[in-house]
């Protein structure tokens, strides 16, 4: 089982938008690494998260991949994973952080 | 990246003094690393999750926990781990021994962060100069 933690700021995801991130994200990784993770989703709560010191707007998604991952092959797994969550939640690249983590 | 997640027992930590220490942990990772200030996160919880986030607390009243990129030297983060503990200890009143600042380390190239893949230590000045011109081209190109 891999697992995948989703970070993200008190009501900046709405539920429809969750669920959609939710099934984008387990199909991507039923595509490439052969099945859906685990999802730790955390909610960051208002007033607790800070980005350059001011309130912050990001997500951070931190997946585990099932293998060892080659630069070549883990810059356009960063990059779909990457616009699944900027079209899933309509954030700027800026406040999308994407990590694809080899096994530990 | 980086990110510092904050972890605290209820009541450790108020609510004022977590922009003071978000503040704080910003400018110290900068002064110790060079890296730019654009990217660095610092979440807060309480009693937070720890199932694949971060470590449990333990006998410790707060911890900082930092994931940040691989490449910084071991003496570089004993000197995070010290003024951030410092910080920490100054707004929260909470004695020296019952804090824990760590970081673990997270290679570049496993990170996206601003549609691309994070700069080693070291390039960051290129690379935020490069992606800078691409945000402000996607900016024109929006409007």
């Amino acid at each position: 089982m891999i697992h995948c933690t989703c970070m993200v700021q008190e009501e900046q995801i709405a539920p429809e938008q969750e669920a959609t991130l939710r099934c984008d994200t387990a199909n991507f990784a039923a595509r490439h690494f052969g099945g859906g993770p685990e999802f730790n989703w955390v909610t960051v709560g208002k007033g607790n998260g800070f980005t350059e010191a001011q309130p912050s707007n990001s997500v951070i998604v931190s997946l585990n991949a099932d293998r060892s991952l080659a630069p070549s092959a883990r810059v356009p797994l960063l990059r779909e994973l990457c616009e699944i969550w900027e079209r899933g939640t309509g954030l700027s690249p800026n406040e999308v952080v994407i990590v694809i983590r080899d096994p530990q | 990246m980086p990110l510092y997640i904050c972890n605290s027992k209820p009541g450790t930590v108020s609510e004022e003094a977590k922009a003071k220490i978000a503040d704080d942990v910003t400018r110290i990772h900068c002064e110790v690393t060079d890296a730019p200030p654009t990217f660095v996160h610092v979440f807060f919880f309480e009693d937070g999750p720890q199932k694949q986030t971060m470590p449990p607390l333990g006998d410790k009243q707060a911890m900082i926990y930092g994931q940040i990129r691989a490449g910084r030297t071991d003496a570089q983060k004993a000197d995070i781990a010290a003024r951030m503990g410092a910080a920490l200890a100054h707004h929260t009143g909470v004695a020296a021994d019952d804090l824990l600042v760590f970081t673990t380390d997270t290679p570049a190239s496993w990170v996206m962060e601003g549609g691309d893949v994070l700069p080693e230590p070291g390039e960051e000045e290129a690379w935020l100069a490069r992606h800078n011109v691409k945000m402000a081209a996607l900016k024109e190109a929006a409007q």
